[in-house]
């Protein structure tokens, strides 16, 4: 078989930092390759470079099929005939199958450009058979299962497979997807290899990758650190390519008091992503939780404080039984939380960085009926100072600041709350180096200050440099326990995650 | 401070000028002018400034009506079937009251009494309004319009769509049409009103939740507000204040027509997004206020110039006004974003 996509000496250079470094990549004909690494390791980089959405640094090689092809741009990464899977699929849930292969397509037509509806939805049909899933194309695509829009969004990459397809990217197609679902979905990628098609297979779950791949690329830091054929590998060395070594990231030093009954205390807790979880954390202690998208790492700090209705389970502080699904429940009881994503579910937009401060308790400075802005400026004035947060001043709108000034702001409306647990959800998401430390070194004050503070994370150096204890998910339960005194470094946590299932059963 | 120099130039002149913020008394004090010597003895008498000030009142009131839930990012569209509800309550309280009564004038509680039943009725309509979004989920936009044309058919139902005119005791129709320090009674009452609305919107939490909610309903509500009670709230507050309009109109106005309260809605949403382009650029009740005027002296300066046949000058002044005030608070922001990209 020949090289179908060969790719030497690429390099993609952001401002301040290199993505790639010369990466070299061959794709056969007809093979399933996966490409992995961890989050940041250039992967997802090295895919929209692909798909045109970023521009190489100059004096690379890439050919298809022998012919030299300039990539960095949509139209050339189509006429080249590489498909693209996103993550998100890039489906509208409100329209049919049948509408949605047309999107960026068009329909045929006939005259007076009536569309040909029944035409259409036998060629949409017969796509979708092609690739093994039997549906109604008629439906609209939000009443399918996860399996079948997903097999929806690969027909739609390959509907024009006679123009000459010869690569498509799925990129983490089966984040989502349950574990019937992904066998469906695993059928459709060997069919497509079948079709003498290659395949190109982001995953973060390793035991996928064993499952189907012919050959595994390894990226770390950017570079290529193994090109291997799946049968050279085990799990235990592939970990090892993907993690590699890391320096010991500086940590905290903490004496918790092993005997103190936790302040944070959950038990056989239920809900979206978890399945029967307990837990406890005490005062003065850190503990992480990290595990795959899906693990129930996304959802567990949701459920804790009430922004995610639970199922099942009890959570309590210092004895005391939190609401269910009620934020404001858990606030008065003495829980604060900084929610993932800032943007969606934490800041207020048009107001300023006084009232996004202060909104989780605003009464405190009011004075008789009064709400006294001058107080609430002194004490905003306090907590820009105590977190240099780089601000024009307490008046200044919230969007002016940067993602970790804004941070910073989210942190002190919890800290202002004088918590007895705090719970922080990617707490330096979108955030450079300089403020992600002092919002570290701020998790370490709220412990040293009593509280017990849950940090969910999925970066493994973050969590070694500010945690006691780090749990790891694995479909909704803890797979795995990793304890300072047992070696709480980056590299274990991430081998954790990685063999979470190995552990898990 | 040096950030104004990066400004676009025409943008940065917007700023010095503040034609963004403040359009809208530069609008007033040139109706003034121009009005004023085009038509110096009707326009610059005293009895042309009270008539326009006093007869505003209603529609600035549904203005700060709309204004509360709009802080909330809700829509309320039924403000102005509200009015005309509390007007027909009113009315026909008093009119079944004083009529079997020998001497309606001397029997004064029904007036006080009506109006109060009406503006209950009309706070009652806004809890089930509120209901009906917050419980039943439905957008604040369509759930407002169906009420409001539920009001309507009630309207129409208890009026059978006739006028009424003889309904009012004297001393009721005093409360709308005495003047107190020179100044009709009824914009006293709107300052007032409006001054407290203001005070908790922009001085107590309160206030500080409605915005928060219309901002960003979920990060509000994972901070701790109840949202749900800020949005349903905000729909009773609108409909009490709209409540309270239909009553000054009635003592004032002297008469009922059920085609008398719908109108009104449209000028009151011109001048509360007029207003929300002028201050702090957000809704807000003094903005409010003065976009209420300024349209509403510019139409006074119109009229008196068209003369007869002049209904068509509200609208068309309305609607272009809105237009331009919007346009050039937007320059700003477009030169903001401008600026951000050259960065």
């Amino acid at each position: 078989m020949g090289i179908s996509l060969h790719i030497h000496s690429l390099s993609k250079t952001f401002p301040g930092q290199v993505a790639l470094r010369d990466v070299a990549l061959d794709i056969e004909e007809g093979e399933i390759h996966a490409l992995v690494g961890q989050n940041g390791s250039g992967k997802s980089t090295l895919i929209k470079i692909l798909a045109g959405f970023h521009q190489p640094d100059a004096n690379y090689v890439v050919s298809m099929r022998g012919a030299d092809f300039e990539i960095g741009s949509a139209a050339a990464a189509h006429a080249a005939g590489i498909r693209f899977v996103h993550q998100d699929l890039g489906l509208v849930e409100g329209v049919s199958t049948v509408e949605n292969l047309a999107l960026g397509f068009g329909y045929h037509t006939s005259f007076g450009r009536r569309i040909k509806w029944r035409s259409e939805a036998k060629r949409a049909k017969q796509l979708l058979l092609d690739i093994g899933f039997d549906i109604d194309v008629r439906l609209p695509v939000g009443a399918l299962g996860a399996a079948e829009r997903t097999g929806v969004a690969i027909a739609r990459a390959l509907q024009d497979v006679d123009q000459g397809v010869s690569i498509v990217v799925l990129d983490e197609p089966t984040a989502s997807l349950p574990g019937a679902d992904v066998d469906r979905l695993f059928d459709a990628v060997r069919r497509l290899k079948q079709r003498g098609i290659s395949v190109i297979f982001v995953s973060h779950h390793l035991e996928e990758v064993f499952e189907i791949a012919d050959r595994v690329t390894v990226l770390r830091d950017g570079l290529v650190v193994g090109s291997k054929k799946i049968g050279e590998l085990t799990m235990d060395s592939l970990i090892e390519l993907i993690v590699g070594r890391k320096v010991l990231a500086k940590s905290a030093q903490r004496s918790i008091n092993e005997e103190a009954t936790p302040r944070l205390a959950v038990t056989d807790l239920f809900g979206p992503g978890i399945n029967g979880l307990s837990l406890g954390v005490r005062s003065g202690e850190v503990l992480g939780v990290t595990g795959l998208t899906g693990s129930g790492r996304d959802t567990i700090v949701g459920l804790l404080a009430g922004a995610i209705p639970r199922a099942d389970g009890r959570v309590l502080i210092d004895g005391e039984e939190l609401p269910n699904g009620n934020p404001r429940g858990a606030l008065r009881r003495g829980l604060a939380f900084v929610p993932v994503s800032r943007v969606r579910n934490g800041l207020l937009p048009m107001m300023s960085v006084r009232s996004n401060l202060t909104i989780a308790n605003v009464e405190r400075n009011k004075r008789g009926w009064r709400l006294s802005h001058r107080d609430e400026r002194h004490e905003t004035q306090d907590w820009i100072a105590k977190l240099s947060v780089v601000t024009a001043g307490t008046e200044a709108p919230i969007s002016t600041l940067s993602g970790g000034n804004q941070q910073k702001v989210m942190m002190a409306r919890s800290f202002r709350l004088s918590p007895k647990v705090l719970l922080v959800d990617e707490p330096t998401q979108g955030v450079d180096i300089g403020a992600k430390e002092e919002i570290h070194a701020f998790i370490d004050q709220a412990a040293a200050d009593g509280t017990a503070v849950l940090v969910c994370s999925t970066d493994s150096t973050e969590l070694a440099r500010v945690c006691d204890r780090v749990i790891v998910l694995y479909r909704g339960e803890i797979a795995q326990t990793i304890t300072r005194a047992e070696g709480l470094t980056a590299e274990a946590i991430d081998r954790a995650i990685l063999a979470g299932s190995a552990l898990a059963s | 401070m040096s950030t104004e120099t990066k400004v676009a130039p025409k943008a940065a002149m917007l700023t010095r000028l503040g034609l963004d913020r403040f359009s809208a008394i530069y609008l007033f004090v040139g109706f003034v002018i121009v009005f004023g010597i085009w038509k110096t003895d009707t326009f610059l008498s005293s009895a042309t400034f009270k008539l326009t000030l006093g007869e505003n009142v209603p529609i600035g009131l549904l203005a700060l009506a709309f204004l509360i839930p709009l802080a909330t990012n809700s829509f309320d569209l039924s403000i102005g079937s509200m009015c005309s509800l509390s007007l027909v309550v009113a009315t026909f309280l008093q009119r079944e009251a004083t009529a079997g009564v020998p001497n309606g004038r001397s029997f004064v509680m029904p007036g006080a009494l009506s109006a109060l039943i009406a503006i209950a009725v009309c706070a009652l309509v806004g809890f089930f309004s509120g209901f009906v979004v917050v419980k039943l989920r439905v957008n604040s936009f369509i759930a407002t319009l169906g009420v409001s044309q539920i009001i309507t058919a009630v309207v129409l139902k208890i009026s059978d769509n006739r006028q009424i005119t003889d309904a009012y005791s004297k001393t009721y129709l005093q409360w709308g049409r005495r003047e107190v320090f020179g100044l009709p009674i009824l914009f006293v009452y709107f300052i007032i009103i409006a001054a407290v609305i203001w005070f908790v919107l922009e001085h107590t939490p309160v206030g500080r939740y409605l915005f928060a909610t219309g901002g960003n309903v979920e990060a509000a509500r994972l901070a701790g507000v109840r949202t749900d009670r800020m949005i349903w709230g905000s729909l009773v507050a609108s409909a009490t204040i709209a409540g309270i309009a239909g009553v000054m109109l009635s003592a004032k106005i002297g008469f009922f027509s059920a085609a008398t309260g719908p109108g009104y809605l449209f000028p009151a949403i011109a001048a509360v997004f007029f207003g929300a382009s002028q201050l702090s650029r957000r809704p807000n009740v003094w903005g409010t206020v003065l976009a209420l005027y300024a349209l509403s002296f510019g139409i006074k300066g119109l009229q008196l110039v068209v003369g007869a046949g002049s209904f068509w000058v509200d609208p068309l002044f309305q609607g272009t006004t809105l237009i331009i005030a919007v346009a050039l608070a937007s320059q700003q922001g477009v030169a903001r974003i401008r600026k951000k990209r050259a960065a």
